[in-house]
């Protein structure tokens, strides 16, 4: 067969004619009410309560499903962030709260139906509730931290009344009930799908919803995508403003920035840092960086274990330790600096994370690690995790050199996730970075999350007993003024004693389209596509 | 025809064994590696030794392994490969779902790599040292020099970012395409049997890119091992007896040299196939592939036993049938060769 020029023009003319076929006015109207969002990750589970659940799975539990109660939102710089100390209602029109700060009445919407269209009421909240808190799963061990505990501190008043109790006022009581983990189930339909083994639904709730949330799912592939579908009988809020929400995984980055730029995708929150910046300078596409003000990034040493366990050597490694340096070669300082601060003695709010009064100073950290008893130095190893290694990797090789110079030979050992959690709950890693978020960002909450106890996320072991007896009494202070005190302490005794030094808040890149707006960064660092519209 | 399916059923019975092996050989390897999936699932504040146990048992870690793995092989026998905690799927739902796609891919590829290394293979055999030899020689050079995720992202700057010919490189059909029913698992088929072209040209027009991202890499054993075992052909006897006895030169070539030269190249590509199977995760990464081979790294990054352990049974018995397909089409291009 001979090939000729015409035949191939022929082809081509064909070609390009089918792919002009679709996209016809009905088509475009519909894109320009769908959102989609592309993503590195995938979500993984309908129900967010599911240990091993993607932050993306929060994200979409969060549209799908109600709470009692959510956090406001406020404007910072150019965009929106969540505000935890803004309490709205979402099924809950509104909340008593007792005088001694125990009791809470949530009055329901009496117009509020589940996707199935029968009305949410008191019964439906109470069995949400008694699973959260008996069901093994992520919500039981995040609300404990808000005193919630057992299903009889939950009672139903009556159709459209709940009352829920605490035994002391926990200043977390509330901002606990606002998280992603205490959504509100359909009990007629998780029950028609229990088993004698699974009485709270567990397995079927991860494949299917049952909510009452601004949208729907209409399918769900995990590994590739979610199509969520705007529930138009939505009551807890203002309609949102699409109809169709598309969250595709694309594991490549630069992919995802190219669908961007093109205009074909609309929105992706996880692209690489070093490709920000040239992306905020094409005509198309929008930036909106925001500091994650309840997350840091940190150097963490093993406070129980030989050398670290020498408060003299992890103040060395302070002193020597470049920070605007690291700063600009990890994260092109896309991010608020926790570092540098001038107080000493008592921080200047009580706020936390906050900067800290480190900086370097290498003729300190010299005599430092005289008095440590290390004069000729020492080896250890430094360890980070493969998933952060865009940033961890400069970092590393910045931390390696600096400590050289006071005679800290460092070996840097980079480890796959789950090896990585591994050997940070048994406590075996002497010194490491790591980022870690709060859902809560109040400072006694960071303090006991982070600095006390035996669980991961005290990553530097750290067991004061200062500390400890301070975050223990901050819990259920009522007092403004005495809680402000003991937090600043608290503060006081972590930049005196290091057992982890705080380097920086990264930003979230949001990276969107022109169009896209209202924007919000939430505590769970995922979109609400609640507050997005297209202008 | 009885012989063959014969054959096929002892070469099939006599794989057993190789497959066991590599079923409790992948169990063990699993569970030496370092990372220890219980942790890594329990995550969020407070999530202590009590967490870590239960989900220990939930995923059945907390017995003996010489019992772990008689308790797996028991749950292999009734067809069940365990529960993805990456996922949070059934495995074999999700390998069920996820085959055809790289099924699809590699077929693509495979064609693709075919019909471009043989005629290639064979010109450069038809004039060794010449220009269009050095020219194969070079082609296949740099298909094999560029690692896929190079070429992949290359062909995606090109000709979606920059020239904005190809559809956007993410998955198998337009997300505004709509799917049809599903039969095969094979878009192309499915929509195919559904009669619905345009879904048909939106998964043929996300294929080709990955499709020849991939056949770019495999082009080169190909090529060169037509190209060799045709220049052992072309000097045989029955090809110069051939020659004179006066047959057309395209019938000697294509005739009797192709078909006494193809025993290779059909070992080759049975390998090949096997190969990109399995190892096209980057091409399946890139592309935003729903295929197995990223569904396995994602599962070995997080230590969740369950789906490695179903990916590698998987290309275990798919490279058995592989070869069994490979030893009955030598039967085809050679019937003096007879596999036992």
């Amino acid at each position: 067969m001979r090939i000729r020029r015409r035949d191939i023009l022929a082809g081509m003319g064909a070609g390009a004619a089918a792919m002009a076929v679709p996209g016809g006015p009905a088509l475009a109207q519909s894109r320009a009410e769908t959102l989609r969002q592309v993503t590195g990750n995938t979500v993984n589970t309908l129900d967010p309560t599911m240990p091993g659940s993607t932050r993306e799975a929060f994200g979409v539990s969060v549209n799908v499903y109600d709470r009692l109660v959510g956090f406001g939102r406020r404007q910072a710089g150019a965009g929106w962030v969540f505000d935890p100390d803004v309490i709205r209602g979402e099924l809950a029109e509104r909340v008593e709260t007792s005088a001694d700060g125990t009791t809470f009445t949530f009055h329901l919407r009496r117009d509020a139906k589940f996707h199935d269209g029968t009305p949410v009421t008191a019964e439906d909240v109470k069995w949400s509730f008694d699973r959260h808190v008996t069901a093994r799963s992520l919500a039981a061990v995040q609300i404990q931290t808000g005193s919630w505990t057992k299903a009889e501190q939950f009672r139903v008043v009556d159709a459209h009344t709940f009352e829920a109790k605490v035994e002391r006022p926990d200043r977390l009581a509330l901002p606990n009930l606002c998280t992603l983990y205490c959504m509100i189930i359909n009990s007629k339909v998780a029950k028609a799908n229990a088993t004698a083994d699974d009485p709270w639904a567990q397995a079927w709730l991860k494949d299917n919803a049952a909510g009452s949330g601004a949208y729907r799912v209409e399918s769900f592939k995990p590994g590739e995508q979610v199509i969520l579908r705007r529930n138009d009988d939505w009551k807890a809020g203002p309609l949102p403003f699409f109809r169709r929400i598309i969250n595709q995984t694309i594991p490549e980055a630069a992919t995802r920035a190219n669908l961007i730029e093109r205009g074909d995708a609309d929105l992706s929150i996880d692209l690489q840092a070093s490709d920000v910046p040239s992306l905020a300078q094409r005509p198309r596409v929008k930036v909106v960086s925001t500091p994650q003000f309840n997350a840091f990034t940190m150097v963490a040493f093993n406070t129980r274990m030989a050398p670290f366990d020498n408060i003299k050597l992890r103040q060395a490694v302070a002193a020597a330790l470049p920070y605007g340096d690291i700063f600009k070669a990890a994260l092109f300082e896309r991010g608020a600096a926790m570092f540098g601060a001038d107080w000493s003695e008592t921080p200047p709010t009580a706020r936390f994370p906050q900067p800290m009064p480190m900086k370097t100073d290498l003729a300190r950290a010299r005599a430092l690690m005289a008095e440590a008893g290390h004069p000729n130095g020492l080896d250890t190893t430094f360890s980070f995790n493969v998933g952060s290694a865009a940033t961890s990797e400069p970092m590393a090789a910045l931390v390696k050199e600096s400590l050289a110079r006071i005679g800290i030979r460092v070996e840097i050992q980079k480890l796959p996730d789950a090896q990585i959690s591994t050997l940070v709950t048994e406590k075996k890693l002497p010194f490491l970075t790591e980022t870690s978020i709060a859902w809560l960002p109040s400072t006694d909450y960071f303090f006991r999350n982070f600095f006390t106890g035996e669980q991961r996320w005290n990553y530097s072991s750290w067991n004061n007993a200062e500390i400890n007896a301070l975050t223990a009494k901050a819990r259920f202070e009522q007092d403004a003024a005495e809680y402000e005190r003991l937090c600043k302490r608290m503060i006081a005794v972590l930049a005196e004693e290091v057992p982890l030094i705080l380097l920086w808040q990264p930003n979230q890149d949001a990276v969107m389209t022109q169009a896209i707006d209202g924007y919000t960064y939430q505590y769970h660092r995922q979109v609400d596509y609640r507050d997005l519209r297209r202008a | 025809m009885r012989g063959i399916a014969g054959r096929a059923g002892r070469r099939f019975v006599s794989s057993l064994p190789a497959l066991f092996g590599v079923l409790v050989f992948t169990f063990l390897l699993m569970r030496v590696l370092p990372g220890d999936p219980a942790v890594f699932f329990a995550s969020g504040p407070n999530a202590g030794q009590a967490e870590i146990e239960d989900i220990r048992r939930r995923m059945g870690l907390d017995k003996p392994v010489p019992e772990q793995l008689l308790l797996y092989l028991r749950d292999i026998g009734t067809g069940n490969l365990g529960r993805s905690m990456t996922t949070g799927q059934p495995v074999l739902n999700d390998l069920r779902n996820r085959l055809p796609a790289s099924l699809e891919l590699t077929f693509c590829a495979l064609l693709i790599a075919l019909v471009l290394a043989v005629p290639l293979g064979i010109l450069a055999a038809l004039r060794p040292g010449s220009v269009v030899d050095h020219g194969v020689r070079l082609l296949c050079t740099l298909g094999v020099c560029v690692p896929t995720f190079v070429s992949g992202l290359l062909l995606i700057y090109v000709l979606y970012y920059l020239l904005g010919i190809a559809p956007d490189p993410t998955g198998r059909i337009d997300i505004f395409a709509s799917q049809p029913p599903e039969v095969t698992g094979f878009l192309l088929l499915d929509a195919a049997i559904a009669g619905e072209w345009e879904a048909w040209w939106a998964a043929a027009s996300q294929l080709i890119l990955p499709a020849c991202t991939m056949a770019l890499f495999v082009l080169a054993p190909l090529a060169r091992m037509t190209r060799a075992s045709m220049l052992a052909v072309l000097t045989s006897d029955f090809i110069r007896t051939g020659e004179a006895l006066g047959l057309s030169r395209r019938r000697v070539i294509l005739v009797y040299a192709l078909r006494n030269a193809l025993l290779p190249v059909i070992t080759i590509m049975g390998i090949v196939f096997s190969t990109m199977l399995g190892a096209n995760v980057l091409v399946e990464k890139v592309f935003s592939w729903p295929g197995v081979a990223s569904y396995a790294l994602d599962a070995l990054l997080s230590s969740d036993y369950a789906p490695v352990q179903g990916f590698v049974l998987l290309m275990a018995s798919i490279f058995v049938l592989v070869n069994l397909v490979v030893d009955l089409l030598y039967g085809l291009a050679d019937p003096r060769v007879s596999i036992g």
